[in-house]
């Protein structure tokens, strides 16, 4: 299989998107000529022209509020917001107008559009650049949430959410813009709502989505060194997310350990936490247990950001603690 | 500035003890009167309280851990080498209704499992933080079409762990020896039945007038009333009797306070509230006051006689036989029905001798055979 970055991953569902459907079209600040300001979409003006791919105004609330207007009367729009913090500024549109207008007007109308966005630290950006978000949208119905971990799922995942019929927010993280992976020729799509096994273990369950798969793969390989065989979950699909998959593998480990870059408080682990706690009662042999940031803005200076962030060695810490 | 909490001196006889639970953690501040952790000791789990204010600093032995009284258990910011108090034991207060049984900690898995392999958790032994139960601890489910397994070992919970522990220490260390004696119990028989036949009356028991008789035989005989300590003999004050109580949990041997001063009637409602505590895990340590006798009859399960292991702490302990009919020879040599028990005392050699013991035994078998006495009031003062 041929080796890309996410990045090219995204170019390529976006164009193979438009390619396959004219009503496909990309909204976002400095997205045309420039090519988007981490690249993802370099070259798609020149092949698809500027009708089709639009730079708008430094104004988060407009470009999302037209992105709503154009899925209403017939288009599949793909806006982008440059980092998942600016969000704030297009809340309006998405939860109270994208979310809810199938439902308010019977259904004769859904919102088949793509917000994509980059989150996460580890870049020094600041803490009006780094904040991971998602948990927000997560908790409006109407709303579905993607984080892709991968370059295949990165394309897969962004497919999945231009095909489908109601809105999804499709999270990246821009410190896995270019990291390689595999991308099956033809790329291969990947069904929201679908967690996949990263790595199979018989100790404990890992749960995580985002840049947290590549802390718990390497927690895992720490843990093996030490006898434990930690099992690993990629989330993927934050809302709707995998319950049967998760209750699956718990049932197999009987320990849970959720990690999320996300400030823990109040955040995806939470809400995974409690159901679990609810319909795998009686499976958990220690408690569930989650690892996030703590409850602080990120910090801007590096050594305190890299403080900041959970990392393999709280995810190892967390599934000992679960063994004890 | 770090000061120690040190392992408190419970009992007379204590030398160490069984930290079962913290209630604190590093980084917490406590004020006096704070339950810091809780000890077991013999066959009771007491409360520690902090004697003062200050920070736990961290601590020095984990839960389950057997620590000598005086060795430090955690480091605080408190008063330096403080040794804790003993919560105050609660028995002055109006008698509330039987406090609940320690809640067992084990997780929901083990819970799971348990209830489908009909287990009991009450058993158990959990390897998780705080004692907590977890599936492995479980002992491994056997399928009943299976040709029978070599037998599991089953873990033991803590009261009967301390039991094997303690006992098998008294047994190596303290020099046993034995006296048996016959007693005739025909008139006490014919006279508890005389009195339980009273209308209102409280049932009166052979074990109330063993306990009787145990604790007159100490008020009369005070220089036996002592325990080995130390290299040392150790008299004891009152004429407290230990009473051995079987219960679901294992075995109890709480004290009846002044067993050799009260009026039977007292003497017997007192011992049936003390058993009622001992099968429903109640005991204070209030119950376990120093003694050095303890009673155990065997006789309502038809065993001839008991031949019994001192408890760690005391120098002396009775064992009690069934009752059996036999013919004596009276004075003319005609056989005479009688109802007799085998009395075998146990002792300590350290602390009394042979002739000792047997004069001791002697008075007890005397006190049994003179029943209408035990219906008076001990004399005051023994």
């Amino acid at each position: 299989m041929p080796e890309l970055r996410t990045l090219q991953a995204i170019t390529r569902a976006l164009a193979d998107a438009m390619e396959a459907d004219p009503s496909v079209i990309l909204l976002g600040e400095d997205i045309g000529q420039a090519g988007g300001p981490f690249g993802a979409t370099r070259g798609l003006q020149e092949r698809f022209g500027p009708e089709r791919v639009r730079d708008t105004p430094i104004a988060e609330a407009a470009l999302a509020g037209a992105a709503v207007g154009a899925a209403l009367t017939g288009l599949r729009p793909v806006a982008e917001i440059m980092f998942m913090d600016f969000i704030t500024l297009a809340m309006d549109a998405l939860v109270n107008q994208a979310a809810k207008a199938r439902f308010m007007f019977g259904g004769q109308r859904g919102v088949p559009m793509v917000l994509r966005t980059p989150h996460g630290g580890g870049l020094s950006a600041g803490p009006q650049h780094s904040q991971c978000l998602e948990a927000w949208l997560c908790h409006v119905p109407g709303l579905k949430v993607v984080c892709p971990a991968t370059p295949a799922d990165a394309y897969g995942l962004l497919r999945s959410a231009i095909a489908d019929p109601d809105p999804v927010i499709v999270v990246e993280h821009k410190g896995l813009y270019a990291m390689k992976g595999e991308l099956a020729d033809p790329p291969e799509w990947t069904p929201i709502g679908r967690a996949r096994l990263a790595r199979p273990g018989r100790d404990a369950t890992i749960l995580c989505y985002g840049a947290a798969l590549h802390w718990s793969l390497a927690a895992a390989e720490e843990l093996a060194r030490e006898g434990v065989e930690a099992e690993v979950l990629d989330l993927r699909s934050l809302q709707p997310w995998d319950e049967a998959a998760v209750l699956e593998s718990l049932s197999r480990t009987h320990r849970l350990v959720i990690a999320h870059e996300a400030v823990e408080a109040f955040g995806v682990g939470a809400e995974i936490a409690a159901r679990m706690a609810d319909i795998g009662f009686d499976e958990l042999d220690a408690p569930i247990l989650r690892v996030g940031a703590p409850f602080t803005p990120v910090p801007f200076a590096h050594p305190l950001e890299a403080a900041w962030r959970p990392d393999a060695a709280r995810i190892a810490a967390a599934v000992r603690r679960t063994l004890a | 500035m770090a000061g120690e909490i040190l392992m408190p001196k419970l009992g007379l006889t204590m030398t160490e003890g069984l930290l079962a639970e913290w209630k604190v953690a590093p980084g917490m501040r406590v004020r006096a009167g704070d339950v810091l952790f809780v000890v077991e000791t013999e066959k009771i789990a007491t409360e520690i309280e902090a004697p003062g204010e200050g920070e736990i600093l961290d601590l020095l032995a984990p839960a389950g851990a057997t620590v000598p009284v005086g060795a430090p258990v955690a480091r605080w910011t408190g008063e330096a080498a403080a040794a804790p108090r003993e919560a105050p034991a609660a028995p002055e207060q109006p008698a509330p209704a039987a406090p609940a049984p320690p809640r067992i900690l084990a997780t929901p898995l083990a819970r799971r499992l348990a209830r489908e392999r009909g287990l009991d958790l009450a058993g158990l032994r959990g390897s998780g933080p705080r004692g907590r139960i977890k599936a492995a601890d479980l002992p491994q489910a056997v399928a009943p079409a299976a040709p029978a397994p070599p037998a599991a070992a089953l873990p033991l919970d803590r009261i009967r762990a301390t039991a094997a522990r303690r006992l098998s220490q008294a047994k190596r260390e303290i020099p046993h020896f034995y006296v048996g004696a016959g007693a005739d119990l025909t008139r006490l028989l014919a006279l508890r039945e005389e009195w339980n036949a009273l209308p209102g009356a409280p049932r009166l028991t052979l074990t109330h007038a063993l306990l009787a008789a145990c604790g007159r035989a100490l008020a009369q005989a005070p220089e036996l009333n002592r325990v080995w300590a130390e290299e040392a003999w150790l008299p004891l004050p009152g004429a407290h009797v230990g009473l051995a109580v079987d219960t679901p949990q294992g075995l109890f041997a709480p004290v009846l306070r002044d067993a050799g001063a009260l009026p039977l009637e007292e003497l017997a409602a007192r011992a049936d509230a003390l058993v009622a505590r001992a099968r429903a895990g109640a005991l204070t340590h209030e119950d376990m006051a120093p003694a050095s006798l303890t009673l155990s009859n065997v006789g309502m399960h038809g065993a001839r006689f008991l031949v019994p292991i001192v408890n760690p702490g005391q120098s002396m302990i009775l064992g009690v036989g069934a009752v059996e009919a036999v013919f004596r020879p009276d004075a003319q040599g005609a056989p005479v029905l009688r109802r007799e028990a085998t009395l075998v005392l146990a002792a300590d050699h350290r602390v009394l001798d042979g002739a000792a013991a047997a004069r001791f035994l002697g008075r007890v078998a005397a006190i049994l055979e003179q029943p209408l006495a035990l219906l008076r009031a001990p004399a005051a003062g023994g």
